[in-house]
């Protein structure tokens, strides 16, 4: 049991670069959890003190659209860290998370956290690593996310090809810089197939002339002594108009 | 040729838009000082008059009744820019130096002319003198669709020739011929427009591929417009909505003649 909650904690950011012995520290604080579909793990509100990790099934996380309706912001599955802010910030919960499907959970509350942080000051810091580095990885990204965001208002759209590599090659699942990211992926990625189609859109018309029709026709209007006599009128009447002009 | 140019305006194919292009590049040219008259050749099935608000109670001699000998062309000569018109585009002329020679309107002198045709030289000496009478900078020749006698007259003695086509294949096919004609005739300026162009279409592709067709200058693409459809020759649309897309390419349609040396 203790050896699969530190294989558990070794996903979350927060977790993984504690070295295996203080896992087990951590493991042998944590509580399991089972839940029923439909049975909510927490309220939008409520004050947060523990952690879960996800071990089994599925969760919505929920919270209030403007006229009241549940409004669906993510779901989060086996693997995942839920609630994790709590324990360092202990500010109320953002949102409701509710099971989708029986589940089950891992539970570190935020006394058992304060009493391993005592103790180990080495976790402590191998923590404090855990966030910042998630820290510079968001803000890295973000960075990057301007300047794209900049490049697509300029309709500039080749990045998208060349940092596909860097996306796939971040390692945590459960980032939401990631998740983030890709939903920014996304939109951009429709953005331009909506701007590719507008573009077709605006077709281009093929026109062609029967050029031995041409030739004829005017052979036609031409082989006339109307035709022959007005070619001559017209040749005299500019002379002579050019004529009176230079005269004035 | 620094004075009294000849503008003729001319289409292949009836439904190019050509009278109403026709009315609003002479009403441009009045509003930027010029001096312009306005002949409706288009003796079978004349229209321009519409434009200009007139009907047949307030017209009075018409170009019929010069080519039948019956009075001068200075008589047929009517000054819009005197006329208080009740349309607000049109009503931006007055004070303006333009004057419109409208064809009859009536079925017997439409047919009698029909019948018996008329002399070309005739119309042609009309041109002259009225040049000359009014001062005019330009005389604007709406001419009737096609390329019979008094088109080619129109198109052989003209200063600056605007051939109007719709992009589409059948109207290629005829503007070739008339292009042809025109260099035939040496006529020194030959301007394109394309008119009732499909929005979907990319403009800038098919002034390409009519300047490539043709090696001559298109001087503007301008769209199909339901609102155009709509003003239903009730007023003259460039004048009434300066703003409308139709009326900015037409303008640089009328620059383009005002540019001619």
């Amino acid at each position: 049991m203790s050896e699969n909650i530190s294989s558990q904690l070794k996903k979350s950011f927060l977790f993984r670069g504690l070295p295996e012995e203080a896992l087990t520290a951590v493991a042998q604080k944590v509580s399991a959890r089972n839940l029923a579909e439909g049975d909510v793990l927490m309220r939008k509100g409520e004050a947060g003190n523990s952690l879960f990790m996800v071990d089994d099934g599925w969760f919505k996380i929920v919270t209030q659209d403007a006229s009241g309706g549940e409004l669906i912001i993510n779901k989060t599955g086996p693997g995942e860290t839920i609630g994790e802010m709590a324990l360092l910030d202990q500010a109320p919960r953002s949102a409701t998370v509710v099971a989708i499907s029986p589940a089950k959970v891992f539970e570190l509350k935020q006394d058992a956290f304060q009493e391993i942080l005592n103790q180990r000051p080495d976790v402590a810091l191998a923590l404090i690593r855990g966030f910042s580095s998630r820290l510079r990885f968001s803000t890295t990204y973000i960075q990057k996310a301007i300047d794209w965001s900049q490049k697509i208002a300029a309709g500039d759209y080749g990045f998208i090809e060349n940092t596909q590599q860097i996306l796939k090659g971040s390692e945590s699942d459960d980032d939401k810089a990631t998740q983030l990211l890709s939903a920014f992926f996304q939109m951009v990625r429709s953005v331009k197939a909506r701007e590719d189609d507008l573009k077709q859109q605006l077709e281009k018309l093929t026109l062609e002339i029967d050029e031995a029709r041409r030739k004829q026709e005017f052979e036609d209007l031409t082989s006339t002594d109307f035709y022959a006599n007005l070619k001559e009128q017209a040749k005299q009447l500019r002379a002579k108009r050019m004529a009176s002009e230079n005269e004035e | 040729m620094s004075k009294g140019k000849i503008v003729s305006i001319h289409s292949f194919r009836g439904g190019t838009g050509k009278s109403n292009t026709t009315a609003n590049l002479a009403a441009q040219a009045a509003l930027a000082g010029k001096r312009v008259g306005i002949v409706d050749t288009d003796i079978q099935s004349p229209g321009i008059h519409v434009l200009f608000g007139l009907d047949e109670n307030k017209m009075g001699k018409t170009l019929n009744d010069f080519l039948h000998g019956k009075c001068a062309i200075r008589e047929v000569a009517l000054n819009i820019g005197e006329h208080a018109f009740d349309a607000e585009g049109r009503s931006k002329l007055k004070g303006k130096d333009i004057w419109l020679l409208p064809s009859s309107i009536r079925g017997r002198e439409i047919s009698q002319i029909i019948r018996e045709g008329y002399d070309v030289n005739r119309l042609n000496e009309g041109f002259q003198t009225i040049i000359k009478d009014l001062n005019l900078d330009y005389l604007f020749i709406d001419t009737h669709p096609g390329l019979n006698e008094e088109t080619l007259l129109s198109i052989a003695i003209s200063d600056i020739l605007i051939i109007i086509l719709r992009p589409d294949s059948q109207d290629f096919q005829g503007t070739a011929v008339t292009v042809d004609i025109a260099r035939s005739l040496d006529i020194p300026n030959l301007i394109l427009m394309a008119n009732k162009a499909v929005p979907k279409y990319d403009f800038a592709d098919i002034k390409k591929q009519i300047e490539e067709t043709f090696h001559a200058p298109v001087a503007g693409v301008l769209p199909l417009s339901f609102d155009l459809a709509d003003n239903a020759s009730k007023d003259l649309f460039s004048l009434r909505f300066p703003d409308h897309e139709w009326s900015k390419a037409l303008r640089g349609v009328a620059n383009a003649i005002l540019a001619v040396k």
